[in-house]
């Protein structure tokens, strides 16, 4: 096992800065996460990491060895695909045991390691196919074990479920996190599907245009992000978001008024320098609105999309004259998420609370300010 | 009947009068081999009276198996000269930003412009000092040259679509660059290489001018320069001549039936 740190990492295309000055460690044994929006620079940082992209400055280190300049393959790093980038021209025996062979390795050690990577993966029985032979799920998994019998000090995962159906997604998850537990590997994992981050990783990493926002383990980021774009990432539906006013400060926080919603709310809000007036926005997850609400902000809405998932069920509220802005829907529907089956119809009218005490509060900078108290509690 | 239907008639139409226009001379070519001289001359566009194979045996009197191992060993050296240099060439071209080699590709793109003829003088002089003159390298040297061009132009095509996450994980497992063209890239470029192999086949064997000019001497004569020797100043043993073009036809003839598919696709990769 080995720890893997980047340090005030820089990468430049031209005048394009895509990695700007990224620093953060992973710990042996680890399991992280990179996450973010197309174009954030996640893949450009993995493969800075496995040797296809030149850094502009800064240092990669693995178990304290600088690999900054090495070739690819003195790395210790083996690195699975998002199209598996398997040799079509080879079975998936000469596929896995490549890398062994063209290290010089002798045939039986190439043979003892295939074998030892087709077990772990229980693709025995395929070995001595062709890569078109095989099924999505069955390339990828050869892609594994082709990185598994590399013995890399570190795994790198270039979004290698993006190719798969929902079904076949949802089980290599479960896969990725056996091998894991299995090899004890450093993992660093690189995803735009925050499921998949919030599902596997020890920790997750949010990147947004080549820098990092945030990094910690997947509830501390769900339950205190530091800004309004870590909010909004994780979570789906996304966070619903309202801009309101600061109308009063009172001993424990603020009074907040938005438009379009009756009354104030009252939030605690501890040492943030907001003055009547500021402009501020009110973070609500679609799972903390209140049934049956009785005080707080009341948002009498009218259901524009349901979706009955069975166990669960997701409702799209059209807020007359309020908007919920960077939403999940491109109308400003407030997403609603319930733990039971609803039987609604399309513009019945539902009246939902919300609660100040599960609501996030961003300054006008967009950083957090304020955190439901319920996590608050949990954290303490 | 529709537009479409009267459309496709006409083009078949078309297209099979086209076909007859282009294979009658061929067939006109077999007939003539076994006919006989008289009967060429009396006759042109009837049946052979008798079908011999007497032609055919004059034919291959004057050495047409000598100029047809020629021709094989010419036409086999040189596109495998094509392949090797065009490939490696087409490989680093696509791969590269340099403005430098950019300019290059547009210099290989321009030897097409280059007619053969133009430096048919200065070519000669260069394989006459180099004390190449009838030898089979002569023209190897220079069909490879030709060769070159158009090929680099067709694999660069084709690279430019090459899965790059191949190549990098090649880069990852282990292989220098020149590994990864043998070891990867070149084994997974079967109809690329088959394209341009047959196209190029089919130009070589058939080259007349150049072999012409450097192959003087009977034991390195290619087929089209072999075949010559069946015409005299006052006479010609027309059969005969008929009978070496059927000879020299049918190899190159069976593989574009055989590899037909790669030879249209390396005409439709120039569109790239």
């Amino acid at each position: 096992m080995a720890a893997l740190d980047i340090n005030n990492l820089v990468k430049d295309y031209g005048a394009y800065r895509a990695i700007k000055d990224v620093s953060f460690s992973v710990g042996a044994g680890e399991f992280v996460v990179m996450v973010g929006p197309s174009g954030c620079g996640k893949s450009t940082l993995l493969r800075c990491i496995a040797g296809l992209e030149s850094v502009t400055s800064g240092s990669i280190v693995i178990s304290g060895r600088d690999i900054t300049l090495d070739e690819p393959s003195d790395r210790g790093v083996a690195m699975v695909f998002q199209n598996y980038a398997l040799y079509p021209h080879m079975t998936v025996r000469q596929n896995m045991g490549f890398a062994l062979r063209i290290a010089g390795q002798p045939q039986a050690v190439i043979d003892a390691a295939v074998t030892r990577a087709a077990r772990i993966l229980r693709i025995e029985a395929q070995l001595d196919k062709k890569p078109k032979a095989l099924s999505g799920g069955q390339k990828q998994r050869v892609a594994i074990g082709r990185a598994i019998t590399r013995a890399p000090d570190v795994f790198l995962f270039d979004e290698p479920l993006s190719n798969l159906d929902a079904a076949l997604r949802s089980q290599m998850r479960v896969e990725l996190g056996r091998l894991h537990a299995e090899l004890g590997a450093t993992m660093v994992y690189v995803t735009h599907d925050q499921t998949e981050a919030m599902t596997m990783a020890s920790r997750i990493v949010v990147l947004n245009d080549g820098i990092i926002e945030q990094v910690g383990p997947p509830l501390d980021l769900y339950n205190y992000p530091v800004n309004r774009f870590v909010a909004g990432f994780l979570g789906s539906p996304r966070m619903n978001f309202v801009q309101a006013k600061v109308s009063g400060l009172t001993e424990a926080g603020v009074q907040l008024t938005a438009s379009g919603l009756d009354g104030n709310l009252s939030v605690s809000v501890a040492d943030a320098p907001l003055k009547v007036g500021d402009l501020v926005t009110v973070g609500i997850r679609p799972e903390a609105f209140r049934d049956d609400p009785t005080d707080g902000w009341i948002l009498n809405g009218a259901i524009a999309v349901i979706e009955s998932l069975g166990r669960e069920t997701l409702l799209y509220l059209d807020g007359g004259p309020l908007r919920a802005f960077d939403s999940e829907s491109h109308e400003g529907y407030f997403a609603v998420h319930r733990t039971r089956q609803i039987t609604a119809r399309h513009s019945d009218k539902l009246r939902v609370g919300i609660d100040p005490d599960a609501v996030y509060l961003f300054d006008q900078f967009d950083r957090a300010i304020a955190w439901p108290n319920a996590h608050t509690t949990n954290q303490k | 009947m529709t537009h479409f239907s009267r459309a496709k008639v006409f083009m078949y139409g078309f297209v099979s009068l086209w076909s007859l226009f282009v294979m009658l001379p061929l067939l006109w070519m077999v007939l003539a081999s076994f006919k006989t001289k008289r009967e060429l001359f009396m006759d042109p566009l009837g049946l052979p009276g008798k079908w011999t194979f007497g032609a055919f045996e004059r034919a291959w009197g004057v050495g047409m198996g000598g100029f047809l191992l020629n021709s094989a060993i010419v036409t086999a050296a040189s596109v495998a000269l094509i392949v090797v240099v065009s490939g490696m060439a087409a490989y680093v071209l696509a791969r590269s930003d340099s403005r430098w080699l950019r300019l290059i590709y547009l210099l290989i793109v321009a030897g097409f412009a280059v007619p053969v003829q133009a430096v048919l003088v200065p070519l000669y002089q260069m394989i006459s000092a180099a004390g190449m003159l009838n030898s089979l390298g002569a023209i190897v040297l220079p069909y490879a040259a030709y060769g070159v061009p158009f090929t680099t132009v067709l694999f660069y095509a084709f690279f430019l679509d090459f899965p790059r996450e191949l190549e990098e994980a090649a880069r990852l497992d282990g292989c220098s660059r020149i590994r990864t063209f043998f070891s990867v890239i070149l084994p997974l470029s079967g109809p690329a290489v088959a394209s341009a192999a047959i196209f190029q086949a089919v130009f070589i064997w058939n080259e007349f001018v150049l072999a012409l000019l450097m192959l003087n001497n009977p034991s390195t004569k290619t087929l089209p320069v072999g075949i010559i020797a069946l015409g005299g100043e006052f006479t010609s043993d027309w059969p005969a001549i008929m009978a070496g073009l059927c000879i020299a036809i049918l190899p190159i003839l069976l593989i574009f039936v055989l590899a037909q598919k790669y030879f249209v696709r390396s005409l439709a990769g120039l569109g790239k």
